[in-house]
């Protein structure tokens, strides 16, 4: 089935429009982009239910871009109407302004040139099984208590399980001299932590799951539980590890990390006009080795990351960054572009209506290979199995490596050996690790489960993934 | 709108609720290098409407809740039938029960802060020309910058009697400094200011500089082993989110926490400086409208407060404290320099510091790191710290010079014993 247009964007659309020609009478350059979004988000552990029909990007809200000629300013705002319409282009005027009137001493005001685009209309939604709210929030929250009491069963040592599901319906119009684009899009995600307490400290083993679609994930988040705790219960007996480089196999979502922080956030492309991205001399050579090609897109995958266009009107891309270990290309929003003299790639995204559009990741992977896990797993002497990502941090400007992992098993002689390492920080230069290479498998598996800031804010739903990689990790 | 809200909910007999509702407006601007990229406005009003409803299941009285999607503009049919939604979905949540927080009408409360009176737009001059003013030096510059100056008006009103408002402004942002030379490289940097100290802000520009300077003349990480770190500046704010996190009545009551009003949060033994840390009521109410004001939370590592909202404070049989975000730590009574002396690495930047409240373990990247052997400083980069709370509480020493933040105040630096490094081999 397909998701629905939000009736609200399509009842006002008229007012838009009326707004996109009065912004046009005063400004070479105008555009609007009209969001109405809503999630809904289900948690239980032991002693707690919680159910919100709301979340970071829900809402109903409207940013409008315009070029003075040489200056880009904005509005975000959500209150629209014909008796509104007058104070929101008294609001525009006042950013326009502001590039008169902030400017500290010796800062100057941007010059860009013109805009072009080229005319486009499009309007398209993506496809689900399960309508969230057909199913009920009842049956959710049933569906969702029966794993939690599973975890819970899993043995006496167990403190909590926590489970949870969140579906995010998005419907975005943008409106701009040249374009009139509509899309619909519905992701939802869902996990589960199991939680066991070994004196003061707990530790806690989880599995994220997502898709584009609806709440047909519950089928899948219902399988795994007895091994998450399992895991948990492993880890209790986990000692920390003993600092050095080590031979280590990554599952897909600790290789998503790796594409994702480690190398995703250097070829966004805003970084290369601040000129904050090493990446930008790379362009053409060798970062990586050559089993690695790497994909970023909204239409490379069908994941959290998908849309249709992106926050500036720019039709979805599926960019290949990296072919064959060789850095191809960046990844680019428009504004960038444009000051790069670039194509945009459709990665220009804004955590809502509210923020700005910055380059962002979307769908963020690496290409299978040949190798089987068991081979590859045989082929190590003294290493280790790397799981459960947990967060990490860009470098863009010195491709440097933080990734924290919750554990890593130990690999002795092509086996593992039961014993467990926990916690684990990777760190390291990020050439030296993707050179360092030497077998992937061959499925691709990618996760949207978590969320993408850029520095410490501006969150936006990715995903991340690829196959099992081999490669020689600094590890703390 | 609060009034079309309210006779909402009298039509559908919903009893209980909180109402919050947020009016912001901003001024923002984008700074590359020493240009203008982008300028921005925002104007938003912003409604949370939360309702409870009372049931019985098993002889057992409970309060479900859930938050209901409400926009400005609004009619009054679809905020009915957004409120009508969430009371059905209230009844499949099933926590026990607990009142809300009773409270009555205040009056408005103005911000005190200095940027309070001024538009957003003055408010954003006055500190962008602060943290541009320090960038003279050629050599190391700011390479971007981001600054978003807030004013919000908030209002709270519940079932529970609370009808709250007031008002909060500030500045915030965050900054990069680039040194191209000897090596290329750069420190991400965030501010947020609540009085118009231009001087402050100017001085840890100035401090940034400087580190990444120094950074840019580190060339490579320290020697694996174990170390006595010093911490600094946020950091600390940081570290000490573990005391904040399980003290918390939310952490106490799920059994994730076993803190306990009375015992030591330390551990025994101490051969450090004991803990103390008061909670700081930077706002007049928290989200709930329950009156902030300041408590003292642990005094020399025994807990003295449990902390929290009402729901969790109810099933705790313990006064509902509210929600605090700033903590204030004394000071310590070494001086820096002091703590200096013996050999140390003192991590000025991490790529992200973190604290992990629940296993207790702490670390990150090193960005920038002085090394001290008994003889000589050296800038180093890269490796990673990675420590445990539960092993370290016992050994720290906290300076007696003070930094001072949005979310903290208290002692600048700490030096912590036996603390894992990882580094280089050998």
């Amino acid at each position: 089935m397909k998701v629905k247009d939000s009736p609200y964007l399509r009842a006002n659309k008229p007012l838009f429009q009326k707004l996109l020609a009065a912004l046009l009478e005063r400004y070479p350059y105008a555009s609007i982009l009209a969001s109405d979004i809503r999630e809904k988000s289900y948690r239980v552990n032991r002693v707690t239910t919680s159910l919100a029909d709301g979340g970071i990007f829900s809402g109903r809200g409207f940013v409008v871009k315009v070029f003075d000629g040489g200056h880009w300013s904005e509005h975000s705002f959500n209150q629209i109407s014909e008796e509104l319409l007058p104070g929101i282009l008294e609001q525009i005027g006042r950013a326009a302004a502001m590039a008169e009137i902030a400017l500290p001493e010796g800062v100057t005001a941007g010059v860009y040139t013109a805009p072009a685009e080229e005319k486009a209309v499009f309007s398209g939604s993506t496809d689900y099984e399960v309508d969230p709210d057909e199913l009920g929030d009842d049956v959710i929250l049933a569906r969702l208590n029966a794993i939690k009491e599973r975890g819970l069963a899993y043995s006496d040592k167990v403190l909590d399980c926590a489970v949870r599901a969140e579906w995010n319906r998005t419907s975005k119009l943008f409106l701009s001299p040249g374009k009139d684009l509509q899309q619909d899009v519905m992701w939802t995600t869902g996990g589960a932590t199991v939680i066991a307490r070994k004196g003061q400290e707990l530790k806690n083993s989880y599995k994220s799951i997502s898709c584009l679609g609806g709440m047909e994930l519950l089928d899948r988040l219902e399988s795994g539980v007895e091994k998450i705790a399992a895991t948990t219960i492993e880890l209790l007996d986990s000692v920390p590890i003993v600092p050095g480089e080590y031979e280590c196999v990554c599952t897909p979502e600790v290789t998503g990390m790796i594409v994702h922080e480690a190398f995703g956030h250097g070829v966004e492309m805003d970084m290369f006009v601040k000129d904050r991205a090493q990446a930008r001399q790379f362009i053409g050579r060798y970062v990586a080795s050559p089993l690695v090609t790497m994909h970023d897109g909204a239409c490379s995958a069908p994941q959290t990351g998908t849309y249709f266009f992106d926050d500036e009107g720019v039709m979805a891309h599926d960019t290949v960054v990296i072919d064959k270990g060789v850095l191809k290309t960046g990844i680019s929003d428009y504004q960038s572009a444009v000051a790069l003299g670039t194509e945009p790639t459709g990665n220009g995204r804004r955590e809502s209506y509210r923020r700005k559009a910055y380059t962002r990741m979307t769908n963020t992977w690496f290409e299978g290979g040949a190798d089987s896990v068991e081979d590859m797993i045989a082929s190590v002497k003294d290493g280790l199995l790397l799981e459960d990502p947990s967060s990490g941090m860009e470098d863009p400007k010195n491709w440097g490596i933080q990734c924290m992992v919750n554990f890593a098993r130990e690999i002795k002689d092509g086996r593992l050996t039961g014993r467990i390492f926990s916690p684990i920080v990777l760190t390291g230069y990020v050439p030296d690790l993707l050179k360092s290479i030497t077998m992937m498998s061959p499925d691709v598996e990618l996760s949207g489960g978590g969320f993408c800031g850029k520095g410490a804010k501006e969150w936006v739903k990715v995903s991340d993934g690829g196959p099992y990689i081999k490669a020689r990790i600094r590890l703390g | 709108m609060i009034e079309l809200i309210l006779n909402a909910l009298a039509d559908l007999g919903i009893d209980t609720y909180r109402i919050s509702r947020t009016e912001s407006q901003s001024a923002e601007a984008f700074f590359v290098k020493k240009r203008l990229d982008l300028t921005r406005r925002t104007v938003l009003t912003d409604y949370t409407v939360s309702v409870y409803r009372a049931f019985g299941r098993d002889g057992q009285k409970l309060l479900g809740a859930c938050d209901a999607p409400v926009y400005p503009g609004m009619t009054g049919d679809e905020v009915k039938e957004a409120l009508s939604s969430a009371w059905h979905a209230a009844s499949f949540v099933g926590n026990p029960w607990y009142p809300l927080y009773e409270g009555r009408r205040e009056d408005f409360l103005p911000s005190k802060s200095g940027f309070a009176g001024k538009s957003p737009e003055e408010n954003l001059k006055t500190m962008a020309d602060a943290l541009f003013a320090a960038d003279t030096r050629g050599d190391v510059f700011l390479n971007s910058a981001e600054i978003f100056s807030t004013r919000k008006l908030h209002r709270i009103v519940s079932s529970g009697g609370v009808d709250v408002s007031w008002e909060t402004c500030e500045v915030s942002g965050e900054y990069v400094v680039q040194c191209p030379s000897p090596a290329d490289v750069e420190t991400y940097h965030q501010f947020r200011c609540l009085e118009p100290d231009a001087a402050s802000l100017r001085a840890d520009v100035e401090k940034a500089l400087t580190r990444t300077r120094d950074r840019a003349a580190a060339t490579r990480p320290p020697k694996a082993g174990t170390y006595t770190v010093i911490l600094s500046d946020e950091h600390m704010r940081e570290l000490f989110s573990y005391y904040l996190d399980r003290s918390s009545s939310g952490m106490i009551y799920q059994k994730y926490s076993d803190f306990a009003v009375g015992r030591s949060v330390q551990g025994d033994g101490v051969q450090g400086d004991a803990v103390t840390v008061i909670l700081k009521a930077a706002e007049p109410y928290d989200g709930e409208g329950i009156p902030l004001r300041d408590r003292t939370l642990v005094e020399d590592g025994v807990l003295r407060a449990i902390h929290g909202g009402a729901r969790c404070a109810h099933y705790l049989g313990i006064e509902p404290t509210g929600q605090y975000r700033r903590i204030e730590v004394p000071s310590g009574s070494v001086p820096l320099a002091d703590l200096k002396r013996r050999p140390h690495l003192y991590v000025a930047a991490f790529s992200d510091f973190q604290m992990n409240s629940l296993s207790g373990h702490f670390g990150g990247e090193i960005r920038l790191a002085y090394l001290y052997d008994g003889e000589t400083v050296t800038p180093v980069t890269g490796g990673s710290v990675n420590g445990s709370i539960l092993e370290c509480q016992k050994h720290m020493t906290f300076s007696r010079e003070r930094y001072s933040s949005a979310r903290y105040s208290g002692p600048l630096a700490v030096a912590i014993e036996g603390v894992a490094v990882a580094g280089l081999d050998g």
